[in-house]
């Protein structure tokens, strides 16, 4: 009997010991964590975030969009001068007895497709 | 202008985990950045632990990190904590690589540390760094799930409340799952000890 609990004894000490020592173990571990190379969270950083969602737009019209308005004004511009260019070329006699004095009159269709505007001018 | 950028990492560095990912589904890619910082290192350090591979312990990092930030826009404050969700996510990711190995052999524990004659007497003989080794072998050798509670409970340092919901089982269970993994490490430790000639007394 004596040497039962002697032997009890013995096995309890021996697994106080083991616990002991199993938790030294652990100890060191958690002291010693594994730890992602700097490179790895550069990597996860740039490659795992998704880029938030872009803000909505509070800036003034493109580049492009300035640039297609400038040119359909200069456009407007340019092609009224090319049409006084171009009568000025073809018609010279009728612009030199045209003017817009009060004692003169011409009408609005004189100006429509079709119309005989040196007929109406030397009218 | 300065102290406002003061005043908002320090706003980031205070923020719950919860906090910083509602902010990253807003647009805020300094939480997210965060976020980061604290969640991947542990999830690596479980992972590595667990799987005994850092290579692939990075995989289940990046996956876990991934689906963190797709799920962040229904995200609701409150309900759970986001290093469990990541922790519950990273252990499912490790128990389908460690099912696929199967026939992977594992590191034998006499590979590593000398073999203990007296478990007791053969750690205060190891150095620190050789009992991370010894520890990381024996690991090796338990039941997957055991594996995981036990690097849960006694490496992380979570509780078993916490464990039961990463593992999706009851605190008994992580109770008993703990036990069973320390008897076993003592054993695979001092497996040796009959040719060793360690008496049981």
């Amino acid at each position: 009997m004596a040497v039962g609990r002697k032997n009890w004894g013995t096995m309890m000490d021996k697994e106080k010991h083991d616990d002991a020592a199993l938790d030294a173990l652990f100890s060191a571990a958690a002291a010693r964590p594994e730890r992602p190379s700097d490179d790895f969270m550069a990597r996860l950083a740039d490659q795992a975030i998704p880029a938030p969602p872009p803000a909505a737009p509070a800036t003034p019209p493109s580049s492009r969009a300035g640039w297609l308005t400038g040119f359909f004004a200069a456009s407007g511009l340019s092609g009224a001068a090319v049409l006084g260019v171009w009568i000025g070329f073809v018609m010279p006699e009728a612009l030199d007895t045209f003017s817009l004095s009060t004692d003169d009159t011409v009408a609005l269709s004189t100006f429509l497709p079709g119309a005989d505007l040196g007929a109406a001018l030397s009218e | 202008m300065g102290q406002d950028n003061r005043t908002s990492a320090s706003a980031v560095d205070d923020a719950p985990d919860g906090a910083l990912l509602v902010a990253f589904a807003n647009g805020d890619a300094a939480a997210g950045r965060e976020l980061l910082d604290r969640i991947a290192p542990r999830i690596f350090g479980y992972a590595a632990r667990v799987l005994g591979d850092r290579t692939e312990a990075e995989d289940v990092v990046q996956d876990t990190m991934l689906r963190l930030w797709k799920m962040a826009p229904d995200w609701r404050q409150g309900e759970a904590q986001v290093s469990t969700w990541a922790y519950r996510v990273a252990v499912n990711l490790c128990t389908d690589r460690l099912r696929k190995r199967q026939s992977r052999p594992q590191v034998a524990l006499d590979q590593v540390a000398e073999p203990p004659a007296d478990l007791a007497t053969a750690v205060e003989r190891m150095t620190e760094s050789a009992r991370a080794d010894a520890l990381q072998a024996a690991l090796g050798q338990l039941p997957d799930r055991q594996r995981q509670a036990v690097v849960l409970r006694h490496l992380e340092g979570l509780s078993n409340p916490e464990i039961a919901q990463i593992m999706d089982i009851g605190v008994e269970a992580v109770e008993s799952l703990t036990a069973r993994a320390k008897r076993s490490l003592k054993a695979a430790l001092g497996g040796r000890k009959e040719e060793l000639g360690y008496d049981d007394g």
